[in-house]
């Protein structure tokens, strides 16, 4: 009885810090701006949806949006099928001078170092290549990113499939290229989608790269739409709180239906 | 006959014609974007690391100065001081609660499936709206403190303006953030560990204490320092938050060195000497990922 009420007590406890925060976000957003910052209700007591309209009518969000899911969208195929394709490479074949492990762990290399540390080159990069704000230099840099991690994901997933069914399609005829597409990659699927959702949430999420190569609502993405609301001195708390409800809605609902391939996407790795 | 099979089968993986250059066509693709968006920018921020800028654009070499001066630059070793202070905290506190639940929620129970759903919106939530909730909690008019604190009677509660508190209030925020992440890990690990010693020591009579020092945390202690190494290398260059949050203040209380690194760029456009700057900080983490690597071998070999 007494550990039946500790739980209990616990898990309202970690409910509550959890929730609470995010219960004051939404509450905020339905709330005018006179009614945040002059009467400090608990509740919207006059709810409205204004501040989300005008984040569609007046501050360029449809956009925002777009730029995200498109730019989320090609990086994570991109890497996907190269990422797959490489990770296959190193998992399956022996090449001289053990070729193929030098590159992994070369890639596994490069996924420790922080982003940060090439956010200047990369800066410089675009700029020489005229890819400032734009889709396509976003899209190249987060493809990058990508690719490091699904190599070092896929590499692993690969390796749990045993090679006998790949030699068995291709003593019936079927090219090595074949046995990977028509054998290997189907049964890689549980791990190509925890791997592939990991980089949508990562991606979508960027904030750092977005802030540094994008500047107007051609390309900026949500995360760095959402920041052009803060800085100021009077601070539009109505405005911020409701694009903090836009900008997490599609995150938040995208990994919960994903959630079980999520959570072992997160702590594949850590535990073997 | 048996000689034949491990031919063909030699034959097989090693394949001939178009299949001899298909590991090479396989990992291209992958490893030419890497070299040019990932390896290229990584040497030339070398480059740019040993020039010194003015306006964009480079001015003059100056070899390893920029490197040099960083170690006397108040205002580095500062930022630098902040962010150890910051991931230390941070990442003790997430262990430890992240641990404690684990253990809590390792005894299944109804309303576990709940806490686990629960516990994985803040650490999908875009980091940006982590620190906008944040912001909207703390914030002296518009903050959920604040409300409390009003109607219960009270005044405004200021968070953001002291130095200290807002120190702390970032601690809470990452903790808030990535306490999930270690007890996902942590868990998993947990049901992990094979059954018998543990039947074994309740056989014996262990305490519930005695079971966790003696099997729980010595079993556990890998998959710990791995959880930690993570999320150490990941705290280190926090930026998203501080910048939503303060940008860095008040003064420089909450000044990480991504943040100084930022604005050392392109506030005040000392590109070479903010390159110098990342790139100490990959050497930084580089080295902290390789001696816990090592760390952890030892500890696996004893």
């Amino acid at each position: 009885m007494n550990s039946r009420l500790a739980r209990i007590g616990v898990m309202s406890a970690v409910l509550a810090i959890v929730l609470l925060p995010i219960y004051w976000l939404v509450s905020t957003s339905l709330k005018s701006n006179r009614e945040i910052t002059q009467e400090g209700t608990l509740y919207p007591h006059v709810p409205t949806l204004d501040n989300y309209i005008r984040l569609f009518t007046e501050k360029q969000f449809g956009a925002y949006l777009t730029n995200s899911l498109v730019v989320t969208f090609f990086s994570v195929a991109i890497a996907l099928v190269a990422g797959a394709m490489g990770a296959y490479a190193i998992a399956r074949f022996r090449l001289p001078f053990a070729m193929e492990r030098k590159v992994g762990l070369f890639l596994l290399t490069l996924r420790i170092v922080p982003p940060v540390v090439i956010l200047i080159p990369v800066y410089l990069l675009m700029l020489k290549l005229g890819l400032l704000d734009t889709w396509l230099g976003l899209i190249a840099t987060y493809t990058a990113f990508n690719i490091t991690f699904c190599v070092w994901m896929m590499e692993s997933f690969f390796r749990e499939i045993p090679v006998d069914l790949e030699e068995a399609a291709m003593v019936d005829g079927d090219s090595r290229f074949g046995a990977f597409r028509r054998i290997t990659l189907p049964l890689a699927a549980p791990g190509l989608a925890a791997t592939a959702i990991f980089a949508v949430l990562v991606t979508f999420n960027e904030f750092l790269f977005a802030l540094a190569l994008t500047a107007t609502p051609r390309a900026m993405t949500m995360p760095r739409g959402t920041a052009t609301l803060i800085g100021r001195i009077d601070t539009d708390w109505a405005s911020m709180s409701a694009a903090g409800v836009i900008g997490a809605l599609p995150i938040v609902f995208f990994a919960l239906l994903v959630q079980r391939h999520l959570v072992r996407g997160l702590t594949m790795g850590a535990v073997k | 006959m048996a000689k034949g099979g491990t031919q063909s089968r030699k034959y097989r993986l090693q394949g001939a014609g178009l299949d001899l250059a298909l590991p090479y066509l396989m990992l291209a693709p992958g490893l030419l974007i890497v070299l040019g968006v990932l390896v290229y920018p990584l040497w030339d921020g070398l480059r740019a690391s040993t020039e010194a800028y003015r306006y964009g654009s480079v001015v003059a070499n100056v070899g390893m100065q920029n490197y040099i001066k960083l170690w006397s630059d108040p205002q580095f070793l500062n930022a630098l001081w902040v962010t150890v202070k910051f991931v230390a905290l941070s990442v003790t506190f997430e262990a430890i609660l992240g641990f404690a639940l684990a253990l809590f929620c390792l005894r299944e129970f109804r309303g576990i499936r709940l806490l686990r759903t629960i516990l994985i919106i803040p650490m999908v939530i875009t980091p940006v709206v982590v620190a906008i909730v944040f912001r909207l909690i703390y914030a002296s008019d518009a903050g959920m403190l604040t409300a409390i604190s009003e109607w219960m009677g009270g005044g405004q509660v200021q968070i953001l303006g002291s130095p200290v508190k807002a120190f702390f209030g970032l601690v809470v925020l990452d903790v808030w953030e990535w306490t999930p992440l270690m007890f996902l890990i942590l868990l998993a690990g947990l049901q992990s560990l094979p059954h018998e010693p543990f039947e074994a020591a309740r056989v014996d009579g262990a305490g519930n204490w005695r079971v966790f020092a003696d099997l729980t945390f010595p079993m556990m202690r890998p998959v710990l320092a791995i959880a930690i190494v993570l999320r150490t290398i990941d705290a280190f260059g926090t930026f998203d938050q501080v910048f939503v949050l303060t940008r860095g203040g008040p003064g420089e209380a909450t000044r990480l060195v991504s943040i100084y690194g930022y604005d050392t760029a392109f506030k005040f456009q000392q590109t070479g000497y903010a390159a110098a700057l990342f790139v100490t900080i990959g050497l930084v983490v580089l080295a902290l990922a390789f001696s816990a690597v090592r760390l952890l071998r030892r500890v696996d070999a004893s």
